[in-house]
């Protein structure tokens, strides 16, 4: 079991609802892996450095997860399709992974 | 006797530093090694050794990934507020 993170950022636009919508579908992924709740981390509004698809303001939230990667292509294809999804990117943190 | 001009020796931060954190989240530690313009400084200056100035430049092209450093500073979103 791997140790991951993916760092997302939702457009401004979307409200608290459709954001918890995006990430519940991220964490039936996770269990469905590891058996257990990825850990959220919400960065909440940030500023964007440059502005993307025209807004300089963006939600971050930071999942970690243990996963044996196999779920990570399905992960990044979902959150590709969800509407208000900027961003995200997908860290392997470390190859081990401790149950916090 | 000339004065003779001694620079200061210069060392890598991350090797001084273990507890310093050479992460992509981390903007705050990452600004400093990177101009105002957003280029990344080149080692030769900055003093980073070879192993951490190549972690260092992934972290700052994950980091300008995901909006939390610019690629220049035309793209800032700084910049463009006061131009416009």
């Amino acid at each position: 079991m791997r140790h991951y993170e993916t760092l997302i950022l939702f457009s401004p636009d979307l409200n608290t609802e459709e954001r918890q919508n995006i990430l519940e579908e991220v964490s039936k992924q996770v269990r469905s892996d590891s058996g257990e709740d990825p850990l959220v981390d919400d960065w909440g509004m940030r500023q964007l450095a440059y502005p993307v698809r025209k807004y300089t303001r963006g939600h971050y939230v930071r999942v970690e997860y243990g996963s044996n990667g196999g779920i990570i292509p399905e992960m990044e294809r979902k959150l590709r399709i969800s509407e208000g999804v900027l961003k995200f990117l997908t860290v392997k943190l470390s190859d081990e992974y401790k149950a916090a | 006797m000339a004065f003779k001009f001694t620079p200061r020796k210069k060392f890598c931060r991350f090797c001084a530093d273990n507890d310093l954190p050479l992460d992509y989240k981390r903007t705050d530690i990452l600004a400093n090694f990177v101009t105002d313009r957003g280029k990344i400084i080149a080692r030769r200056i900055t003093g980073t050794c070879a192993k951490h100035q190549r972690r260092l430049t992934r972290e700052i092209k994950k980091s300008r990934q995901m909006a939390l450093l610019y690629y220049t500073a035309v793209h800032s979103t700084e910049v463009r507020r006061k131009t416009i």
